[in-house]
C-alpha cells in the first residue's frame, strides 16, 4: 500500500514543483480569459488550457502505453506511426476518392470505428509478434515505426486530403457554446472507460500478474500470451482515438510531422508516473497524471521562450533528474545518509 | 535442419519483396509508355535519361513542382525520367546524385534542400561530364561546378509581399510602430527561408514594425498551426503573422480561429493579417479572396517545361543563361492596392475576387 | 560448455542467413536493374555513404550482446558534426582539435549514461531516450541554422580518397576511373575489425556476451557485471563520437537534422546481422552485413525510379519483420533443446 502511495507521489510532486515555478516566475501563467472565436462561439485562453488541450493525446496514448509496459515490460515505439495510419484512413473514408471533397463521403462515426478497427489490426500484429513469436516489445515495434509512416502516405497515395466540413473539426477544437477544447472532454471519456474497466473487470490484476511473472501466473491459470496480445489490441484503440483528435484539429494529415516522436513523449509519461518500465506493477493514474506534467512542462518552456528544437535538451535534464531520484538504488543511498545524519554521523562527500 | 531449409525459403520470400515493389511500379508506370519491363533503366543511345533528385513532398507546392516535372517528361519524346525523394534529407540527395552517376544518366536535376554542402557531389558530376541544372532553392558552391540554375528570386518576392503590407498600412493610416509582427520561417538553410526572412527582417528595419520573434515551420501545416498558437500565447498584442509558404499559413488561421480570434486585414479591429507565399493551391487563393490571407507572393512551380526546354538546348548545343529568374506575380483580395514598387520598378497586383 | 557452444551456432546461423541474404539481393539488383549495380563504385558508394552507421551500428551491437539499448546515437552524430562545425569555422579551430571534440562529446555521454545505467540500475531505454533528448536539443542550442564547413584543412580531408587498386570502370566519355573510398570507410572497416577481435577473441569480448546471456551465471564466474555493462556504454557512446565525425566527414556540414532516425536504423542492421536485443547473441561480422543489406536494400528501391518514397520503409519493415521470425524460432528451438 505505502508503494502505491509514493507512485503517485512522483507526479504530482512533479507537477507541484512546476507550478510553483510559474507562480513564481510569472503568475500570468495562471491567467485564463474568456473570447469569442470568429464563429462568435466562446473560448477559453490561457496556458492552462493549452496544458489541458495539447496533454490531451498523451494521457489517452499513456493508458495504452501503461498497460504494454505492465504486461510485456517493454514499450510500442509505434505509436506515432500507427497514428498516421488511423488518422490516414479517417481521412481517406471520409474524403473517397477525391482528396478535397466539398461533403464528407461517409459518416464521420463510420471513419472512425474504421480506423479503429485498423488501428486494432496494427495492435493485433505487434501483439502477434511479442506474445506468439516472443520478440522484445521494442524491436517487434521498430517493424511498424520503420513501415506506418510509409503506409500512412500509401493510404491516401501521397496525396494531402483537407475535410473542409466545419463539425469535423470540432473533435480536436471546439463543439460551438462549450468554451473547454473537445480533446480535454475526450480524454476524461478515456480516462473514465479506463478506470470503470480496471475497477469492474481483472484486466488490472491480470496484467500486473503477468508483468511481474508470467510463469507462475501461467501456472495460476492465466493466459499470458492472451493477455500481453490484448493490452497491444487496448493500445491499438487509444491510438485511434488519438488520431481522431490530430486530424481534426488540422482537418488535414501530414504523413511524416504527424505525431512526431509521440511515442517517447508517451513511454516519458509512464516513466514519470514512477510505473516500472520492466512490468509488473502500475499505476494507471500517475502515468495520466505524468503525461499532463509533460505537456506543462513543454507549456512552461515555451512561455520562458525555449526554441521548440532545443526544447529536448531541457526535458532530457527534467527526466534525468526524475529517475535518477526516483531510482531505487538511489533511493537507498538516500535513505542510508538520512540515517547517517540521524545518528549524527555526517560523512562528507557522500551524494 | 529444418530450421536450415526454413530459413532458405525465407530468404528467397524476401529477395521478392523488393522486386516486386520494382515491378509493381513498373507496371502502374507503364501507361507513361517510356518504360519497358525491368530493363527501363537502361540507356538507350536514342533515350535521354534525367535524373531527379526531389526533396521531398512536404508542401502543396512541392507536390505541384514534382507533378510538373513528371508530366512534361512523361510527354516529351524521347526522354526518361527518374525521380528520387529524398525525404527532405541531404545526405539522401547526396546518395542519389551519386547514384545517377553511376546509372550514367544524362542530366541531373537537383531542388536542393540546403545551399551549403554541395561541392564535393557537384565536382563528382562535373568530373562524369553529366550537366546539373540546379531548381528551385540555389546552391552555395562554385559556379562552375552547375551548367545552370532555375528558380524563383526569393527576395524580390519577399520584398513585394512586405511592401504591399507598408502600402496597406499607409492607407489604414497606421503607423509602423503599431506593427506587431512575428515570423513562421521556413526548412532553414532553404534558399527560400533565408530570401523570405531576410526581406522581412529589411521592411521591419526599413518601417519601423515591433518584431516579435520568429519560429521554424518547416512549410507544413502542423508546425505552422503549433507555432502560431503558441505565438498567440506568448505575444498577446501580435497583429500581423508573417508565414513563408502557403501551408503555414493555413496552419497559422486554425490557430486563430481555434483561440477565438479573426484572420484578416482588419487590424485595427483585433483581426490578425497573414501573408504568406506560394499561391499554388486554389485553397489558397480562396483564402487569399475572402481575405483571411491578407497577401500570398506567388512562386511558380511550373519548372518541368523550363527544365525540358534547357536540356533541349543543350542537346542541340546551346548554352543555357546561368541564371533564369520566373517571372511571378503577388495575389490579393484587397482590391484598392493595384500596383507596388519595389526598388524603383513597379509590379502589378493580381487581385482576387471574393 | 555445450550452452556456450549453442550459442556459437545460433549465432553464425544467423550470420549466415544475412551474407547470404546480402550477397542473393545485390545479384538480383544486377540481373534485374541494370549495369549501375555491376560497378565496383556503386558498391563502394553504398560504403561511403554508410561508413558513420556501420560504426554506430557496432556499437549498438555491442550494447544489445550485454542486454541493453542505446537510443541516443543518432543524437550524438548530430551534435558532434553541428559543434566541430561550429569549432572549424566560428572558431577558427584545426582539424585534430576537432576530433578531439568528436571523441570528447562520444566519452562523455558515454560515462553519463553508462554510470546511470550500470551504477544506478536505471533502464537503459530511458537514459538513452534522455541522452537523445538532450543531444538534439543542444544540437539546435549550440547553432540553428545548418551551414557548410569551409576550412580548408577540413575539406582537403573531406575530399581525400582512397583509391581501391584494380577496381574500377570505364565512363561514359571512354575514360578510366579508378573505384574508390572514402577516409570514413577506411575508419569504419578498421572498427569493425577491431571490435570482432575484441569481441571474439578476448575475455573483454566473452564477458560482454556472458553479461548480456545470462547475469547470474555472469557474476557466478567472476565477472564485473556493472563494470562490463558500464564499459559497453561508454565505449558505444565513445563509437557514437567517431561514427559522428565520419558523418560529418561524409557531409561536411553541421545540421541540427543530421543523422535523423539514425538510432533506428543501427538498431535495425544489428537485429539483420543477428544480434539479439534480449542479450548474448550477436556478431560484428553480421552487423557489417546488416547494414549493407539495409542500405542494398535502399539504393534498388530509389534505383528503381520509385518516387513514391514509402516503398523504402515498407521493404525494410518487411526484412526486419521476417529476420525477427528467423530470429525468434531460433531462440524457441533452442530453448526446446535445452528443455529436453
Amino acid at each position: 500500500m505505502k508503494k502505491i502511495n509514493t507512485q503517485i507521489f512522483i507526479p504530482i510532486a512533479a507537477l507541484l514543483i512546476l507550478l510553483l515555478f510559474n507562480l513564481i516566475a510569472d503568475p500570468s501563467f495562471f491567467k485564463v480569459t474568456l473570447g469569442y472565436n470568429s464563429v462568435g462561439n466562446p473560448v477559453l485562453s490561457g496556458y492552462l488550457m493549452t496544458v489541458l488541450d495539447c496533454g490531451s493525446e498523451l494521457a489517452i496514448l499513456a493508458i495504452g502505453m501503461t498497460l504494454v509496459t505492465a504486461a510485456t515490460g517493454g514499450q510500442d515505439i509505434s505509436v506515432g506511426a500507427a497514428i498516421a495510419i488511423a488518422g490516414s484512413v479517417i481521412l481517406r473514408v471520409l474524403c473517397g476518392h477525391d482528396s478535397r471533397p466539398t461533403e464528407l463521403q461517409a459518416p464521420i462515426i463510420v471513419a472512425f470505428l474504421v480506423a479503429c478497427v485498423v488501428a486494432m489490426l496494427f495492435g493485433a500484429f505487434n501483439g502477434v509478434l511479442v506474445s506468439i513469436f516472443k520478440i522484445q516489445p521494442m524491436v517487434a515495434t521498430l517493424i511498424l515505426y520503420t513501415a506506418g509512416r510509409s503506409i500512412a502516405a500509401w493510404i491516401n497515395n501521397n496525396e494531402l486530403p483537407i475535410i473542409s466540413d466545419p463539425k469535423f473539426g470540432y473533435f480536436g477544437g471546439l463543439i460551438p457554446g462549450i468554451a473547454i477544447p473537445t480533446p480535454f472532454f475526450i480524454a476524461m471519456g478515456c480516462v473514465i472507460v479506463a478506470a470503470l474497466v480496471l475497477k469492474f473487470t481483472n484486466l488490472g490484476l491480470y496484467t500486473q500478474a503477468v508483468g511481474i511473472n508470467e510463469s507462475s501466473s501461467r501456472l495460476n491459470g492465466l493466459n499470458p500470451t492472451f493477455i500481453k496480445f490484448l493490452t497491444f489490441v487496448i493500445l491499438g484503440l487509444c491510438v485511434a482515438v488519438t488520431a481522431l483528435i490530430k486530424v481534426s484539429r488540422l482537418s488535414s494529415i501530414n504523413y511524416s510531422v504527424i505525431a512526431k516522436d509521440i511515442e517517447m513523449d508517451a513511454i516519458l509519461a509512464v516513466a514519470l508516473g514512477g510505473n516500472s518500465l520492466s512490468g509488473g506493477k502500475f499505476n494507471m493514474w500517475s502515468s495520466i497524471i505524468g503525461a499532463y506534467v509533460i505537456q506543462l512542462l513543454t507549456t512552461t518552456l515555451y512561455k520562458f521562450n525555449v526554441q521548440s528544437d532545443a526544447l529536448p535538451a531541457y526535458k532530457a535534464v527534467v527526466v534525468i533528474l526524475l529517475v535518477v531520484f526516483s531510482a531505487p538504488t538511489v533511493r537507498d543511498k538516500m535513505e542510508e545518509i538520512s540515517k547517517k545524519i540521524k545518528t549524527r554521523k555526517v560523512t562528507k562527500g557522500v551524494v | 535442419m529444418k530450421i536450415r531449409i526454413l530459413s532458405m525459403f525465407l530468404t528467397v520470400a524476401l529477395l521478392t519483396v523488393p522486386l516486386v515493389a520494382c515491378g509493381k511500379t513498373a507496371e502502374t508506370d507503364s501507361f507513361d509508355g517510356i518504360y519497358e519491363d525491368e530493363e527501363y533503366v537502361e540507356t538507350d543511345e536514342d533515350v535521354v535519361v534525367v535524373g531527379f533528385s526531389q526533396i521531398g513532398a512536404e508542401s502543396d507546392w512541392r507536390k505541384v513542382n514534382t507533378e510538373s516535372m513528371k508530366e512534361t517528361f512523361a510527354n516529351a519524346e524521347g526522354y526518361e525520367l527518374i525521380v528520387d525523394d529524398a525525404q527532405q534529407k541531404q545526405s539522401n540527395q547526396i546518395t542519389a546524385i551519386r547514384r545517377f552517376i553511376q546509372q550514367e544518366v544524362d542530366y541531373i536535376v537537383l531542388a536542393p534542400v540546403t545551399e551549403d554542402g554541395w561541392d564535393t557531389v557537384l565536382g563528382e558530376a562535373r568530373d562524369a561530364h553529366i550537366p546539373v541544372i540546379i531548381v528551385d532553392r540555389m546552391v552555395d558552391a562554385n559556379n562552375s561546378l552547375f551548367t545552370c540554375w532555375v528558380g524563383s528570386d526569393f527576395l524580390l518576392e519577399s520584398k513585394k509581399v512586405t511592401s504591399w503590407m507598408n502600402k496597406y498600412f499607409t492607407m489604414q493610416g497606421i503607423d509602423g510602430s503599431e506593427i506587431n509582427i512575428a515570423n513562421i520561417q521556413g526548412t532553414y538553410g532553404a534558399s527560400s527561408q533565408i530570401g523570405r526572412t531576410s526581406g522581412l527582417s529589411q521592411a521591419v528595419r526599413d518601417n519601423g514594425w515591433n518584431f516579435l520573434g520568429a519560429e521554424c515551420g518547416e512549410y507544413t501545416q502542423a508546425r505552422g498551426r503549433e507555432i502560431m498558437a503558441q505565438f498567440l500565447n506568448k505575444y498577446r498584442d501580435i497583429n500581423v503573422v508573417y508565414c513563408e509558404n502557403d501551408n503555414e499559413a493555413f496552419g497559422a488561421i486554425e490557430a486563430i480561429e481555434a483561440a477565438g480570434r479573426k484572420a484578416g486585414n482588419n487590424i485595427k479591429d483585433g483581426e490578425i493579417m497573414v501573408v504568406s507565399f506560394d499561391g499554388v493551391s486554389d485553397e489558397a487563393l480562396d483564402k487569399a479572396g475572402e481575405g483571411k490571407i491578407a497577401c500570398i507572393g506567388e512562386c511558380n512551380p511550373l519548372h518541368g517545361p523550363r527544365v525540358l526546354e534547357i536540356i533541349e538546348n543543350l542537346e542541340a548545343g546551346i548554352t543555357p543563361n546561368k541564371f533564369e529568374y520566373v517571372d511571378e506575380s503577388i495575389y490579393s483580395g484587397e482590391d484598392r492596392i493595384t500596383t507596388i514598387s519595389v526598388d524603383g520598378q513597379s509590379y502589378y497586383v493580381t487581385v482576387l475576387n471574393k | 560448455m555445450t550452452k556456450k557452444l549453442k550459442n556459437m551456432t545460433d549465432t553464425n546461423l544467423l550470420l549466415t542467413i544475412t551474407i547470404v541474404v546480402f550477397f542473393l539481393m545485390y545479384i538480383g539488383a544486377i540481373v534485374f536493374q541494370g549495369k549501375g549495380f555491376l560497378k565496383p563504385q556503386t558498391f563502394f558508394n553504398i560504403l561511403n555513404a554508410n561508413a558513420a552507421l556501420i560504426i554506430l551500428s557496432c556499437g549498438m551491437s555491442l550494447v544489445m550482446i550485454t542486454g541493453g539499448i542505446d537510443i541516443s546515437v543518432g543524437g550524438v552524430t548530430a551534435l558532434v558534426s553541428m559543434c566541430c562545425a561550429v569549432y572549424l569555422d566560428y572558431k577558427g579551430g584545426n582539424v585534430v582539435g576537432s576530433l578531439f571534440i568528436a571523441l570528447g562529446i562520444g566519452l562523455a555521454f558515454g560515462l553519463v549514461q553508462g554510470f546511470l545505467v550500470a551504477y544506478l540500475d536505471i533502464q537503459p531505454f530511458i537514459v538513452s531516450l534522455a541522452g537523445m533528448f538532450f543531444a538534439r536539443g543542444m544540437t539546435t542550442i549550440v547553432n540553428t541554422n545548418p551551414f557548410n564547413v569551409a576550412n580548408e584543412e577540413f575539406v582537403a580531408l573531406k575530399e581525400t580518397r582512397v583509391i581501391i587498386p584494380g577496381l574500377g570502370s570505364v565512363n561514359k566519355l571512354g575514360k578510366y576511373v579508378n573505384a574508390y573510398v572514402e577516409i570514413g570507410v577506411v575508419v569504419a572497416i578498421i572498427i569493425v575489425i577491431l571490435m570482432f577481435i575484441v569481441l571474439r577473441w578476448t575475455k573483454l569480448g566473452r564477458s560482454f556476451y556472458a553479461v548480456g546471456g545470462n547475469k547470474q551465471s555472469a557474476l557466478m564466474l567472476g565477472i564485473n557485471v556493472k563494470r562490463t555493462k558500464f564499459l559497453s556504454h561508454v565505449i558505444c557512446s565513445l563509437l557514437a563520437g567517431i561514427g559522428g565525425y565520419v558523418y560529418f566527414l561524409h557531409v561536411g556540414s553541421g545540421a541540427a537534422s543530421h543523422a535523423a532516425g539514425a538510432e533506428m536504423n543501427a538498431i535495425a542492421s544489428s537485429i539483420i546481422g543477428g544480434t539479439m536485443l534480449t542479450g548474448g547473441v550477436g556478431n560484428i561480422a553480421g552487423t557489417f552485413f546488416g547494414v549493407l543489406s539495409l542500405s542494398t536494400i535502399q539504393n534498388i528501391v530509389s534505383s528503381a525510379g520509385l518516387d513514391q518514397a514509402w516503398w523504402t520503409g515498407i521493404t525494410i519493415a518487411a526484412m526486419l519483420c521476417l529476420f525477427l521470425v528467423i530470429q525468434s524460432v531460433v531462440m524457441s528451438r533452442k530453448n526446446a533443446a535445452m528443455k529436453k
